[in-house]
C-alpha cells in the first residue's frame, strides 16, 4: 500500500504559562522539563506519524513567547492546519481566554469556513492537585464552541498527549474537501546556487 | 524594574532586523511599537478596508474582492538578490518563514517610453537605450566594472577609487550622456546625479552588486516576498522572539530617559524598562531628528499590468531625473495578486519621488500616465527624516527613513551603518549560496 505523505502545521496557542511548549516537546522529543519558564530557541518541531494509515509529518509551531504580549500575527497563523486551544485546569482565566484565542486565530489565520475548522481542545496540568476547571465545564465549552473533542492532557507525566494530537490529525484528515495548500510554484529557492552563473549585462 | 541590553522603538524593517541581529548576538531586548501591527512605516496593511480608511476614503468597491486577499505595501521596494539584507536574511535563516518571487520586469524611462533594462549580451546589443558605439565602448565599461578589485590596483586602469570621480571614469570609456544616464540610475541605482564628483569606488561596487544581483536568477535583479514587503520586519520578529525577546505591540511611549547624556530607560504607559542602547525609527524621537526633504508616494489599485512590460506580474521602471527636468528619479513598481498581495486578477503600482514643488502630485504625473486606467489612488507626502547625530554619545540610535525609490539598496546600507555604530564592528557573513557547489540539489 503507498502511503501519501503531507505536512501539517499545527499550532498551540493558549495563555502563557500553560505549558504549551511542554506539551509540544513531550510529544515529539518525549521529555519535560520542569524549569521551563519562558519558552526560548524553540522554532518548530517536526514529527512523522502515522493516523489511519496515512503517513503525515506534523509541524508543530511555537509561540516563542509571543502570546504572553498578544504579539502573534498573520504570519504566524497563516498556513495552520489544525489549532490546539490550550488552558491549564489549575487556572481558570487560561479557560476563559480561549474564546479571545479561538478568535484571534480565526482572524489571524484568516481562516474562510470557522464552523468546521478543526480545533482541539487541551486542558493540560492534569498532574496538578488543585483544579480550578471541571471536566464538565470544559466539555460544556467545547461542545458550545463547535464541537471540539477535548483532552485532559498532562506534560510532566505524558497523559494523553500522544492520543490528542493523533485525534488533532484524524480532524485534520477527514475534512472531506481538504484541499492541498496551493504551493507557488515559482518562488526562488534563495539557497540554492545557481547552476550556470553566467555574467550578464 | 526591568533592564534590557536594547530597546527598539517601532518594528519597522530596519529596527526589526536590527532587533533580530542584536537577539542573534546574545543581548536582550525589548521592542516596543505604538501601532497594533508590525512593519510601522514599511508595513503592508490588510484587509483593504483598513487601507482605504487609513487615507480616509470611502469603502472599496465589491469588485475589489475579499478584502483579506490583499496586503498593501505602504512603501513597496525590492530587494537585490546578491544584496546584504538577502545574505542577512540567510545568516539569520529568516528565510525559513518567507518566500520570494524574482521580479519580472526591470525598465528605464527615455523619450517617452518604457527600455527594457538589457539583461543579456543579446539584448545589450539589440537595445535602443544606447546607439552601436557606445555599445562597445559600454561593454569595455562593463568589463573593467567587473574586474575591479579595490586590493588589486593591476585592475584599476590609472584610476584612483578614493579620488578619482566617476565622471572621470565615464569620460575615461568615452559614453555619452544616455549611457551615463543608464548606467547610474538604472544600474548603480543613484537617485540623482550628485554621485558623478564623487569618488568612483561607491558606484563600481553597486554596478558589480547589480550585476551579480542579475546573476542569481536572471530574469532581473530583485526580489520580493510573497505577502508583501511587511513579511520581512515579521520574519525578522519570530527570530527574535525564539531567542528569548519581547515585543509590544499598541504601547504608547512617553519618555526616554538619559541619565548624564546617555540613554538609560524608556518610560511606557507607566512602566518604566532601563537599557543600554536605544534603537528608534524617527517618530519617536522627533527632537533628534533633522527633516532633510520630502517624499512623495501614490500607491495605485489597477486591474491590468503595465502596458509595454510584456504582461510582467512585478517590475520596476526608473524614470531618471533628466527626463523629467528635475533634480530626482522618479520610480514606479508593481506587484499583483501572483505574489498574494491583491485579490485574482488585481494589481498594486506605487509611484515616488522626492517633492521638489508645491504639486506633488503633478511631479509623478508622468508616472502616473503609464499606469493608466487606475482604479484608485492613494497619494502620501510625508518627510525624509535623518538623526541629528551618530548617537555615539548618546547611544541613541535613530534610523533614516524611507527614501522614494524601489529598491532596499540605500535602506540596506543604512542598517549597515546603524550596526557599525551600535556594535562598534562591522557586520560580515559569508554568503551560504557560495559555499561548496554540493549544496546543489
Amino acid at each position: 500500500m503507498s502511503s501519501k505523505s503531507s505536512l501539517l502545521k499545527v499550532i498551540l496557542l493558549g495563555d502563557g504559562g500553560v505549558g504549551k511548549s511542554s506539551l509540544m516537546n513531550r510529544y515529539v522529543t518525549n521529555k519535560f522539563d520542569a524549569h521551563l519558564f519562558h519558552t526560548i530557541g524553540v522554532e518548530f518541531l517536526n514529527k512523522d506519524l502515522e493516523v489511519d494509515g496515512r503517513t503525515v509529518t506534523l509541524q508543530i509551531w511555537d509561540t516563542a513567547g509571543q502570546e504572553r504580549f498578544r504579539s502573534l500575527r498573520t504570519p504566524f497563523y497563516r498556513g495552520s492546519d489544525c489549532c490546539l486551544l490550550t488552558f491549564s485546569v489549575d487556572d481558570s482565566q487560561s479557560f476563559h481566554n480561549l474564546v479571545n484565542w479561538k478568535k484571534e486565530f480565526i482572524y489571524y489565520a484568516d481562516v474562510k469556513e470557522p464552523e468546521s475548522f478543526p480545533f482541539v481542545v487541551l486542558g493540560n496540568k492534569l498532574d496538578v492537585s488543585e483544579r480550578q476547571v471541571s471536566s464538565e465545564e470544559a466539555q460544556e465549552w467545547c461542545m458550545e464552541s463547535g464541537g471540539y473533542p477535548y483532552f485532559e492532557t498532562s506534560a510532566k507525566d505524558a497523559t494523553n498527549v500522544a492520543v490528542a494530537f493523533e485525534e488533532a490529525v484524524r480532524r485534520v484528515l477527514s475534512l472531506e474537501d481538504r484541499h492541498e495548500h496551493l504551493i507557488p510554484t515559482d518562488t526562488v529557492n534563495l539557497h540554492r546556487k545557481p547552476r550556470s552563473a553566467t555574467q550578464c549585462c | 524594574m526591568p533592564e534590557f541590553d536594547v530597546i527598539v522603538l517601532g518594528t519597522g524593517l530596519k529596527e526589526c532586523v536590527l532587533s533580530g541581529l542584536m537577539s542573534a548576538n546574545g543581548k536582550k531586548v525589548l521592542h516596543l511599537d505604538s501601532n497594533p501591527y508590525y512593519g510601522g512605516e514599511s508595513a503592508s496593511i490588510s484587509p483593504l478596508e483598513e487601507l482605504y480608511s487609513r487615507f480616509r476614503v470611502p469603502a472599496p468597491d465589491k469588485l475589489m474582492g475579499r478584502g483579506k486577499d490583499w496586503n498593501v505595501d505602504l512603501i513597496p521596494k525590492f530587494l537585490l538578490a546578491n544584496g546584504q539584507l538577502v545574505k542577512m536574511l540567510l545568516y539569520s535563516e529568516v528565510t525559513r518563514y518567507l518566500d520570494f518571487k524574482v521580479v519580472e520586469g526591470n525598465f528605464v524611462y527615455k523619450g517617452g517610453k518604457i527600455h527594457k533594462v538589457p539583461i543579456t549580451e543579446a539584448e545589450t546589443q539589440a537595445s535602443d537605450l544606447m546607439g552601436m558605439f557606445d555599445k562597445r565602448r559600454f561593454r569595455k565599461f562593463l568589463s573593467f566594472v567587473l574586474n575591479f578589485d579595490e586590493s588589486d590596483p593591476r585592475t584599476h586602469h590609472d584610476m584612483d577609487p578614493r579620488n578619482t570621480s566617476m565622471r572621470e571614469v565615464f569620460r575615461h570609456f568615452d559614453l555619452g550622456d544616455d549611457v551615463v544616464e543608464f548606467t547610474g540610475h538604472a544600474l548603480a541605482l543613484h537617485a540623482n546625479d550628485e554621485y558623478l564628483e564623487q569618488p568612483c569606488l561607491l558606484t563600481i561596487n553597486r554596478i558589480k552588486l547589480y550585476s551579480e544581483s542579475l546573476a542569481r536568477y536572471s530574469l532581473s535583479p530583485y526580489l520580493y516576498p510573497l505577502f508583501g514587503l511587511g513579511e520581512l520586519p515579521q520574519g525578522f520578529v519570530r527570530l527574535s522572539a525564539v531567542y528569548g525577546n519581547s515585543f509590544l505591540l499598541n504601547r504608547r511611549v512617553e519618555e526616554v530617559v538619559l541619565e548624564g547624556g546617555r540613554v538609560a530607560a524608556v518610560r511606557s504607559e507607566g512602566e518604566v524598562f532601563r537599557c543600554k542602547q536605544l534603537i528608534s525609527d524617527p517618530s519617536y524621537l522627533p527632537e533628534r531628528v533633522k527633516k532633510v526633504g520630502r517624499v512623495v508616494r501614490v500607491l495605485c489599485l489597477l486591474n491590468h499590468p503595465i502596458k509595454n512590460t510584456h504582461e510582467a506580474n512585478s517590475c520596476q521602471i526608473i524614470i531618471p531625473q533628466a527626463q523629467l527636468n528635475r533634480k530626482s528619479d522618479v520610480y514606479v513598481c508593481l506587484v499583483s495578486y501572483t505574489h498574494n498581495v491583491a485579490s485574482e486578477g488585481k494589481y498594486i503600482a506605487c509611484v515616488s519621488t522626492m517633492v521638489e514643488t508645491g504639486n506633488p502630485e503633478k511631479e509623478v504625473q508622468a508616472g502616473l500616465a503609464l499606469l493608466e486606467p487606475i482604479l484608485e489612488k492613494f497619494l502620501s507626502v510625508s518627510n525624509l527624516m535623518v538623526p541629528a547625530d551618530d548617537g555615539r554619545r548618546s547611544q541613541i540610535f535613530i534610523s533614516r527613513s524611507y527614501d522614494p525609490s524601489t529598491h532596499l539598496q540605500t535602506d540596506t546600507e543604512d542598517i549597515m551603518d546603524l550596526y557599525r555604530r551600535i556594535t562598534g564592528s562591522e557586520f560580515s557573513c559569508r554568503d551560504p549560496r557560495d559555499a561548496d557547489a554540493d549544496s546543489d540539489e
